[in-house]
């Protein structure tokens, strides 16, 4: 009887035992540093959605045999806790790599710790320009730097909006000042005039003395925004009750990059026409790969991706890329995302430069949001 | 008025802490062989960091005790102090190349000489006004630190903060800091034994008695506020060794009430309670972090429950505790 019973409980430990029970998969560990709490906190909603999905669609068809296990550990969007964060990830969960964080100082204030400990972090949300340049050994970046956003944007401004004249609006933080900057130095390189950069925190709730200066400094052509999604809307609302933006009835076009995720339109209604921006994501794009994504989010989420969703689905799916070529330890990983070539992700292509910054212009679209808060792509290349 | 603190016969310090018998002095000695153990239990990089923001709490938790607990005046600009003291002595050692001690000490005297100013300019204000006075003047450092770009690099922050020379192993500096968290509560418990102690207990109770008395309300007001000032600054000093950035938002106004959460969690207007309040409050959310998204809410309701069941806080409840356990024992 003793050995039937100790027979059942060696079965019963095998089988729930899944390394065991999968012929001892490799596991492959990622650490996620995603904002659970605070004022980004929806990013880290969206980003999971894009990890849950990715997760599910590699257990599927697993690269290599390997599993993959996601721990996210909430970094709050802010140096700090993102520090402490990552120190729990490293030394409790042990990575084989991390991805994350969404805001650039969180960002920042983690790659000392992941050169220390020689994982790689790989991002996707923060754009300071610090982060690859110089960077260091471990971070990549697949989201286009704010360089490569900033002057891309000035230029079409110039030549397909014929702006000639422009008020920057910028968040006071590490990406919001970088951001206005470099579109600052093109727009004047090209012969426009920046008439006014306005800077506010992220405590900042009423945006009305703003527009209200604004409307005050005549017809302005384009107002470049650098917010998160909550000022953002209410940055949208006040241009528009000011009659300064064409959503209110005025000249401006409010121009953007990838801070605002898709939906904002919608949220932001009649307030947002003519709001040109920059998304990492395309739901329309017809390659199969995004076609794919999308028919599978929304039936598993019962909604379309964002561009946030997209990116944490491209993380892990790029992860998966190096781990089919052969990665196995935290530091094999690093070399095989250096060395990727052709990866094609529903935000883009993938190819990093020497300090590995993904420098495929492929991640840029842009959209232009209709009077019915619905949106357009634009055909500028 | 008589520069020599007067006399008052209202205690300041709880009789436990003015004269600890043996339970208090074994107590004291196991606290400090437990401190000393710790970080040597804790192998990894994550508990260690914990125990040095545990620590730097408990120096902030102890400077505001000071102010509002012992001398009575509710203070709200906790943060600026701390990001006074941080930002000062930062930008000596990376500017002007001042060594990491003579900098740490000028952090320390800058946010001492800024709280004495604030408490000369406040001076007639009480309760509620001088709160949001101090509030003001917390969003007043911050929106400095965020916007004198030329100095303090605003938003785009301080990066490559090392920690001082001898102190790079996170061992090290947890022993620095908390020797230094032992120091301030020494130095205090010694102050608060004195009669400065009973002066801010007459000037916490009863402003006009106190000045009947022959008290200076004015400037041991000052006084109270520069000294719990300075050694929230000598904490600003110590945190971007650790932290290795330095962005006006681990400054933000707001902050203040966490370190006032630590104050009245752990129990005011005592010398232990804020040390306990401090260690809680760290550990709290970290321990929380299993229960996954709903860890911030379970800490806001126990929060909310120490606050509304233990109006004496942590270290009130474990006297009356004590104190129930003696009669019991007696009986």
């Amino acid at each position: 009887m003793r050995q039937i019973v100790c027979a059942c409980g060696l079965l019963l430990t095998f089988l729930h035992t899944p390394a065991l029970a999968d012929g001892a998969a490799r596991v492959v560990r990622i650490g996620a540093l995603l904002p659970i709490s605070g004022a980004g906190a929806y990013f880290g909603v969206q980003d999971r959605e894009g990890i849950d999905l990715a997760l599910d669609q590699l257990a599927k068809s697993p690269p290599g045999g390997a599993r993959f296990d996601v721990h996210i550990e909430d970094s709050a969007c802010s140096p700090l806790p993102a520090t402490q964060a990552a120190r729990r990830l490293l030394d409790g969960y042990r990575p084989d790599i991390i991805i994350g964080e969404e805001c650039s100082d969180a960002t920042l204030a983690v790659m000392p710790l992941v050169l220390q400990a020689g994982v790689p972090l790989l991002n996707a949300g923060s754009s300071a320009l610090r982060i690859t340049d110089p960077g260091n050994r471990e971070t990549f970046r697949i989201l286009p730097d704010e360089v490569m956003q900033g002057e891309d944007l000035a230029n079409h401004a110039y030549r397909d909006l014929g702006a000639r004249n422009a008020v920057l609006l910028h968040e006071n933080t590490n990406a919001g000042i970088g951001n206005a900057a470099i579109f600052a130095r093109r727009f004047a390189a090209l012969g426009g005039k920046v008439v006014q950069t306005i800077g506010f925190g992220r405590d900042v709730n009423d945006f009305t003395a703003i527009a209200t200066r604004i409307a005050a400094l005549g017809p302005i052509d384009v107002i470049p925004t650098y917010t998160l999604e909550g000022q953002g809307l209410k940055i949208t609302e006040a241009l528009a009750q000011a009659g300064v933006v064409r959503g209110g009835g005025g000249h401006a076009v409010q121009l953007g990059t990838i801070w605002l995720p898709l939906g904002f339109d919608q949220q932001a209604g009649k307030a947002a026409e003519g709001y040109v921006r920059i998304v990492q994501f395309e739901p329309r794009d017809p390659r199969p790969v995004v076609q794919d994504f999308v028919a599978a989010f929304q039936a598993k989420f019962g909604h379309q991706p964002t561009h946030i969703s997209a990116h944490a689905y491209d993380q892990i799916m790029l992860i998966a890329d190096a781990v089919r070529r052969g990665a196995a330890t935290p530091a094999a990983i690093r070399d095989r995302l250096a060395a990727t070539r052709g990866f094609s992700g529903v935000t883009g292509s993938v190819v990093f430069d020497e300090h590995n910054q993904n420098v495929s212009r492929d991640t840029i679209h842009y959209v232009e949001t209709e009077a019915d808060g619905s949106f357009k792509p634009l055909d500028w290349k | 008025m008589s520069d020599v603190p007067s006399p008052v016969a209202a205690a300041s310090l709880p009789a436990a802490e003015c004269r600890p018998g043996w339970p208090g002095r074994a107590g004291a000695a196991a606290t400090l062989g437990i401190v000393a153990i710790l970080p040597l239990v804790l192998r990894d990089s994550y508990g260690r960091g914990l125990l040095i923001a545990g620590a730097l709490n408990v120096i902030q938790a102890l400077g505001l005790d000071l102010i509002l607990g012992f001398a009575g005046q509710l203070d709200l600009g906790a943060a600026a102090f701390y990001g006074i003291g941080a930002y000062v002595s930062t930008l000596l050692v990376m500017l002007a190349g001042v060594g990491f001690w003579p900098a740490l000490a000028l952090g320390t005297l800058a946010a001492g000489v800024m709280g004495g100013v604030l408490a000369l300019l406040t001076v007639r204000l009480r309760g509620h006004y001088l709160a949001i006075a101090s509030l003001g003047f917390a969003v007043i450092t911050y929106q400095v630190l965020l916007n004198w770009i030329s100095l303090t690099q605003g938003p785009l922050g301080l990066y490559g903060i090392t920690p001082p020379a001898g102190f790079t192993d996170p061992v090290r500096l947890f022993y620095l800091i908390a020797a230094c968290a032992v120091l301030v509560f020494a130095a205090l418990r010694a102050l608060l034994a004195s009669p400065v102690g009973a002066t801010l207990a007459a000037l916490r109770e009863d402003e006009i008695s106190a000045a009947s008395l022959g008290i200076d309300c004015r400037r041991w007001k000052a006084f109270a506020f520069a000294v719990g000032s300075a050694v929230a600054g000598l904490a600003g000093g110590l945190y971007p060794g650790f932290a290795g950035t330095l962005v006006p938002d681990a400054f933000a106004p707001a902050d203040s009430f966490g370190v006032l959460a630590m104050v009245i969690v752990g129990g005011i207007g005592t010398l232990r309670g804020p040390v306990l309040g401090a260690v809680v409050l760290t550990l709290a959310p970290e321990l929380l972090r299993g229960i996954g998204d709903a860890r911030m809410i379970v800490y806001g309701l126990a929060l909310t429950l120490v606050v509304l069941f233990m109006p004496g806080g942590l270290d009130g409840a474990w006297r009356m505790a004590a104190a129930r356990l003696r009669r019991n024992q007696a009986g």
